[in-house]
């Protein structure tokens, strides 16, 4: 079930076959209930009709007239029967319908009592008949006890009722058709916002427009815009990555060039340190353009990082490395602080600022985050000699030439610089409360 | 001392050997997680250096393996890819240090004499027990100020014997940290060596820096002397 159209059809057709089903069933059940109700009135009446013509004279002998108020009761084979039965169960009277046809016998029925059945024919159809015991007083031994019988055939009623049933089918079949084709239209409608996405992404893809355009419906502004910040992320990525190669090529022509001019014969002598100085200098070129691609910066589809765990494996780490050192770190990180962004990112930047505080602390560091309004603070601290104030700037200062790196604290902090930049944030270096360098980063709404 | 190397790309493997044999390491070496595995559990290591991006079996599982089967030797990292998540990855794993490649060999060295005295429980580059001092890192051996001249081997006695000062060690280990594989365990070499050293550190028998226990080994007996 690959499409949603078709899944929605499915689902609806189901539902909708079980509905008309039972409300089809259910009509079809209260008109057979009614239509026999009109039945058993219908012969109730004839009863009565009869009670009314008969006659039983003074020695008890039933009569009745000869010509009656229903000519079917006169015409054989009509399909409407009546009997009389006496108190034996013999057939005192046949109506003259009941020629070629004989009806059986109800049977003696108590007086007042009324007894109605649908008879099964052996050929097909069948009879309703109503019987009502009667006592006629004739003044003489208590009077005489009766049993009329109407009968009618099954046909009629069929006929009705298989005539309800042809229009039941009809009317529901053409209601259910033009419901599905009402939903059908429905749902090409709802999910049209879905294929225009198709569309645009498409032309995304096929690089005919950057972003997805198009006025899309609530339920769907959240999917278009995520879209749009990974179309985003992703051709900043490329971005950084085309630039990050360039700038690489860049500067690695100036050590190759001085590797180049050290072959010259007349300075064979400094061969040996100029290959060395040159093959740190390229490295430390690679490092830091390698850094500087990796930093994935802020995306939209990022999961929040816990900065506490980050910063508490970055510190654990730390204290296993420099455990000659003897360093006490404090960590002032409340459990709730959460960064939304790369944990990649945030681990890179914990463990240079981090490294650097335990590299030149005396014995002290201090990494804490907080939350200022919107944006999230993350500092670090130590009680070393310290980043003087007119260094602070060029320790800072990347100008994509990674080569100039200050020594000490490397290339460390340009990469930091480099993470805070992506996320759009700020770095600032200051003298801390423990009395050397304490470096701020500060991400705005991160 | 006896150093593993677990490193895939045969030059830099072979420059480490070569260089650590040379600097007096016994070396055992591997160029692949298996293979390093399985040298880690069933030699008497004394100091790892693993590289993180090995074929098959992964340094970092192989840190956790060794770790695991309880083995406690120091573990150097060599990570090609400088990011913290690996270097954290790899700490956490049980390695104790790391190295981002390229390195100076120099740098490494250092870095081990390091985790080996840190092992030992050795704070300083210079193990000192008045009047001896080691330089771990020089390579060099004073008495009471005065220069002593060992040879290599005797260098790498001493060094053991120092590093684990207090303990007694026996021949068999002594033996087995010492030399790479197939010495001959019974020949009296040990007994030779440990009594030039003691000519050499104890001319006149007043101090007794290494004692023998009989049927145990050796124990350096000098006390540590705080830094």
């Amino acid at each position: 079930m690959r499409s949603l159209q078709a899944r929605l059809v499915l689902a609806a057709s189901l539902v909708l076959t079980v509905f008309l089903g039972v409300g089809g069933f259910a009509l079809d059940r209260s008109f057979h209930d009614s239509a026999k109700t009109s039945v058993r009135q219908r012969l109730q009446a004839h009863v009565y009709a009869l009670l009314a013509a008969a006659d039983v004279d003074s020695r008890g002998m039933l009569h009745m007239p000869a010509s009656l108020s229903d000519e079917r009761l006169q015409r054989p084979g009509s399909g409407l029967y009546a009997q009389v039965e006496g108190a034996g169960g013999a057939v005192l009277w046949r109506s003259a319908s009941e020629l070629g046809k004989q009806i059986p016998a109800a049977g003696p029925l108590v007086p007042g009592r009324w007894a109605f059945a649908r008879l099964p024919a052996p050929q097909g159809g069948g009879l309703f008949m109503l019987s009502f015991g009667v006592a006629w007083d004739t003044g003489a031994d208590g009077g005489q006890r009766y049993t009329f019988t109407v009968a009618e055939d099954v046909a009629a009623y069929q006929a009705q009722v298989d005539r309800f049933r042809r229009s039941l089918v009809i009317w529901l079949g053409a209601a259910a058709g033009l419901l599905l084709l009402v939903q059908g239209s429905i749902l090409r409608w709802s999910l049209a916002p879905l294929r225009a996405v198709e569309r645009e992404l498409q032309a995304v893809e096929a690089g005919a427009q950057s972003r997805l355009e198009g006025a899309y419906p609530r339920e769907l502004k959240g999917l278009t815009g995520h879209l749009n910040a990974l179309l985003e992320s992703e051709r900043r990525q490329l971005a950084r990555y085309r630039d990050a190669l360039a700038d690489l090529a860049h500067s690695l022509k100036t050590p190759l060039a001085v590797l180049r001019g050290a072959l010259d014969p007349r300075r064979r002598e400094q061969l040996e340190s100029v290959v060395r100085e040159q093959a740190d200098r390229m490295n430390t070129i690679v490092d830091y353009q390698l850094q500087r691609a990796a930093t994935s910066g802020r995306t939209a589809l990022m999961a929040p990082v816990n900065v506490a765990s980050v910063i508490e494996r970055v510190v654990n780490s730390l204290h296993k490395v420099y455990r000659d050192r003897d360093v006490q770190a404090e960590l002032r990180v409340a459990d709730d602080i959460l960064f939304h962004g790369d944990e990649d990112d945030l681990m890179e930047l914990a463990g240079n600022l981090a490294d650097n505080a335990f590299k030149w602390c005396r014995h002290r560091v201090r990494v804490s985050a907080h939350r200022e309004g919107q944006s999230l603070l993350l500092a670090v601290e130590d009680d070393g000699p310290g980043i003087p104030a007119g260094q602070r700037d060029r320790v800072l200062d990347r100008g994509g030439r990674a080569d100039a790196g200050v020594s000490g604290h490397g290339i460390g902090l340009a990469v930091v610089a480099d993470i805070v930049t992506a996320y759009g944030g700020t770095l600032r270096i200051e003298t801390g409360e423990l009395g050397g360098a304490r470096v701020c980063a500060a991400f705005p709404g991160v | 001392m006896r150093v593993l190397v677990i490193e895939d790309e045969a030059p830099l493997r072979e420059q480490l050997v070569s260089r650590l044999r040379a600097d007096g390491y016994a070396v055992d070496s591997a160029a692949d997680g298996d293979e390093g595995l399985y040298l880690g559990l069933e030699f008497p290591v004394d100091v790892g250096v693993v590289d993180l991006g090995l074929p098959g079996r992964s340094g970092m599982e192989v840190i956790a393996a060794l770790r695991a089967a309880g083995k406690a030797f120091p573990i150097l990292i060599l990570t090609a890819r400088g990011r913290w998540q690996d270097k954290v990855q790899g700490l956490e794993a049980g390695a104790d240090d790391y190295l981002v490649k390229p390195f100076e060999i120099e740098e490494l060295l250092a870095r081990l004499r390091a985790l080996l005295r840190r092992a030992g429980g050795w704070s300083q580059s210079v193990l000192h027990c008045d009047p001896l001092s080691l330089d771990t890192a020089t390579r060099t051996v004073t008495l009471a100020g005065v220069p002593v001249e060992l040879t290599s081997y005797e260098y790498r006695i001493l060094e053991y014997l120092m590093l684990h000062a207090g303990e007694v060690v026996s021949k068999v280990e002594l033996t087995e940290h010492i030399y790479d594989q197939d010495f001959d365990r019974d020949s009296n070499v040990i007994e030779v060596l440990i009594g030039r050293l003691r000519r050499k550190l104890d001319p006149d028998h007043a101090l007794n820096p290494i004692e023998t226990r009989r049927g145990q080994g050796y124990r350096f007996a000098l006390a540590r002397t705080p830094s």
